[in-house]
């Protein structure tokens, strides 16, 4: 994670900012410290707040109140080419009038470099993102995973302390994005710069991330590794947004040390913060048997085999649940299945606050 | 089996015989309509070409159509405009030439830098503070009125007193006015029949003494043009991601070097066309320079219409050479605005 490049270790540090457009409030007081040549991905649904944040950093907006630090120095109010950060923008951004080269060298020319210089350092960077043979063309000339990596280039050209990136590989087609991401990491990877990377899509966080910041409305909601949001969500939001499909929520209510919905009938270690609460499990972590064996009983609505699985969709009163079972499964649409799951790995939830609970299934 | 009628003659004629392509009788409806407007366009054309070539007895006894045929071509209006009269027509020519360039000079950096503040500048003026500067601009006059103080005097204490009262009381103003507010106020200017404006501006450069000048007619111009170019501009400035100038201050280029390197290259399509634009209308413009000009700064269309005087009545020959030179320019103009449009530089020209 660390790199010999960063040999100051700055670190760049939010500190509860605030934002709002008239009466939106939507950056909510987050706060987060970047370490040193980390990869930190901002993940929420559009309207979270999280490319608000990106822009807060790179100085394209105003911040309301809060901070923003790099390595001790306050950089809130600072113009944007004096922050020492590179952006790259979700529409690449690359100037249409210029060529390959000249896109790459801008921020070198207008920084004053010799001439020389800048076309020495063009080559060698353009040879570090494959555009190489490219250099004459002009962006409309190019392919989306082309522009692309032009876009990179001209970021990492001056060598910047950071890299912004906002949903960078968004407007690629599906195969491409799968390639660029794996570019992306071992690029950031052998650079060692810090990124801040926003996105909307959990794979992407997933897979590029030493750490991920899950933003919702404006409020963080959890901050840790890929592996720590996905195993220990600390929001219902959270367990609902990572995943694909996403985690199964049964509503239910805790009363008496028991957890109670429609068919639900199970015991817990003690009782919850509210009595209305949430019992979640993954799809992958269950299974489907033969009714009356699991943990509660529940109706086939659906059973699709996508070749390397089958989902089952399963009926609960008001609630759809899906089950990641074996390619070979099959079940019977209006058919009673009951569902079973490992009790730790059943999550609960406040259902008032959204909160997971210390509290869990007891086995049995 | 298939519910498909056999083709008829009459489906031969008016439908199509494959998918792209048109049907005869159509075909030959719309070339026959084409055809004939395109002699109801020319002929004007050609007539005023022939008469410029025709002499009094020719017009008069006419109407004449075929040079060598009907009459014979003589050339003595072109010698009287372009050798014994040669003063007037070439003072005309390059009075139009030179009030046109300049004013479409001045109209296009006004108007396209006005246009690039109101795409990226959110402005909200206070309406109050509008309503306070046009009091104390009404109290200034009425008191050079009343009291015959000196104007200068007058006008620099209403706007000392209108800028106290704007620090002072301003910030208690609610309402105020946005971008699309300036940009109909601009439009609205275009709205008002120019010769309604006529006295005003007559008057006004009247007391400046600068009637039939070069510059009264190249100011008057400008203005006018001025809410054309700014909204021409607004929309294409509009178009221009913003990404990119946001892109390039973080690549640390200053405001003015990204209006320069960025923003500025980016419009050219789009600046090139409204000059072209802009200095049609500055050429073709007659009703003002009627009223602003006399002699010294004549313009072409005025010559065009002073060969309708004096006692030698209308001077249809003469009128028709003076056309034909003043039109030549604008049919390259229009031919190059034409490439403009068809090449959809004006359009989505800073995508890919």
């Amino acid at each position: 994670m660390q790199s010999s490049a960063t040999e100051d270790a700055k670190r760049l540090s939010l500190r509860n900012l605030n934002k709002s457009f008239g009466s939106v409030h939507v950056v909510k007081d987050l706060s987060i410290e970047i370490e040193p040549g980390e990869f930190l991905v901002l993940l929420g649904p559009s309207g979270c707040g999280k490319t608000t944040a990106l822009r807060m950093v790179a100085g394209l907006e105003t911040v309301d109140s809060g901070s923003i630090e790099l390595g001790g120095e306050d950089i809130t109010n600072a113009l944007p080419k004096y922050r020492d950060i590179a952006m790259v923008f979700q529409s690449y951004a690359l100037y249409p009038h210029k060529t390959v080269a000249e896109n790459m060298g801008f921020p070198l020319k207008v920084a004053g470099v010799a001439r020389a210089d800048v076309d020495a350092a063009v080559r060698e960077t353009a040879a570090q993102v494959h555009m190489i043979e490219y250099l004459d063309r002009f962006p409309r000339e190019l392919s989306g995973g082309q522009r692309q990596r032009v876009a990179l280039g001209r970021a990492m050209i001056r060598r910047p302390y950071a890299f912004l990136m906002d949903e960078p590989l968004s407007n690629l087609d599906a195969k491409l994005r799968g390639h660029m991401r794996a570019e992306l990491k071992h690029m950031q990877h052998d650079l060692g710069t810090t990124t801040i990377y926003v996105t909307h899509d959990q794979i992407e966080a997933m897979t590029l991330a030493h750490r991920v910041a899950i933003m919702n409305e404006g409020v963080l909601q959890q901050l840790g590794t890929p592996r720590e949001v996905y195993d220990q969500p600390a929001t219902l939001f959270v367990a609902g947004f990572m995943g694909s499909p996403p985690m199964n929520f049964v509503h239910g209510s805790i009363d008496n040390q028991r957890f109670t919905s429609t068919n639900v009938n199970l015991p817990v270690s003690a009782n919850g913060s509210s009595v209305k609460s949430v019992l979640g499990f993954r799809p992958e972590d269950s299974e489907v048997g033969v009714a009356g064996s699991g943990l509660f009983d529940a109706t086939v609505f659906a059973s699709e085999q996508t070749g390397e699985y089958t989902l089952v969709t399963v009926v609960l009163g008001d609630d759809t649940m899906t089950i990641k079972m074996p390619r070979d499964f099959d079940a019977a649409i209006h058919s009673s299945v009951s569902v079973s799951f490992p009790t730790d790995k059943g999550f609960l939830f406040d259902k008032v606050s959204g909160n997971r609970e210390s509290i869990h299934l007891v086995g049995g | 089996m298939a519910y498909i009628r056999k083709r008829t003659l009459l489906n031969r004629i008016f439908e199509a015989p494959a998918i792209g392509k048109m049907a005869p009788g159509t075909a030959l409806f719309v070339y026959a309509c084409l055809l004939f407007w395109t002699l109801v366009v020319a002929f004007p054309l050609y007539w005023i070409l022939i008469t410029s070539l025709k002499t009094a007895q020719d017009v008069n006894g006419g109407p004449f159509f075929i040079p060598w045929v009907d009459f014979t071509p003589s050339l003595h209006a072109w010698k009287e405009l372009f050798v014994f009269d040669y003063e007037d027509t070439l003072r005309s020519y390059t009075n139009s030439i030179v009030i046109a360039l300049l004013s479409t000079l001045l109209c296009i950096s006004v108007g396209s830098m006005a246009a690039y503040a109101l795409a990226r500048i959110t402005y909200k003026p206070k309406f109050g503070n509008i309503l306070l500067f046009v009091i104390a601009m009404i109290a200034g006059m009425y008191t050079t009125w009343k009291f015959g103080v000196d104007w200068k005097l007058t006008i620099a204490a209403a706007v000392a007193v209108w800028f106290l009262l704007v620090r002072s009381i301003g910030r208690f103003f609610k309402k105020s006015v946005g971008n699309g507010d300036i940009l109909f106020w601009m439009i609205s200017q275009r709205i008002l029949p120019p010769i309604v404006t006529v006295v005003p501006i007559y008057m006004m450069f009247q007391n400046l003494k600068l009637l039939d000048t070069h510059i009264a007619l190249i100011l008057t111009y400008t203005v006018v043009n001025l809410p054309i170019v700014v909204w021409l501009m607004y929309d294409f400035m509009n178009s221009i991601p913003i990404e990119l100038e946001e892109s390039a201050q973080l690549d640390g280029a200053s405001r003015l070097r990204t209006f320069w390197e960025i923003v500025l290259p980016l419009a050219k399509p789009g600046l090139a066309a409204t000059t072209l634009l802009v200095l049609i209308l500055a050429w073709n413009e007659y009703i003002l320079a009627v009223f602003l000009s006399t002699s010294n700064a004549q313009t072409i269309p005025i010559l065009v219409s002073a060969m309708n005087a004096g006692e030698r009545g209308i001077l249809w020959w003469s009128m028709c050479v003076v056309i034909i030179i003043m039109i030549i320019p604008v049919v390259f103009m229009a031919i190059l605005l034409q490439r403009f449009i068809s090449k959809g530089v004006l359009l989505g020209a800073v995508k890919g």
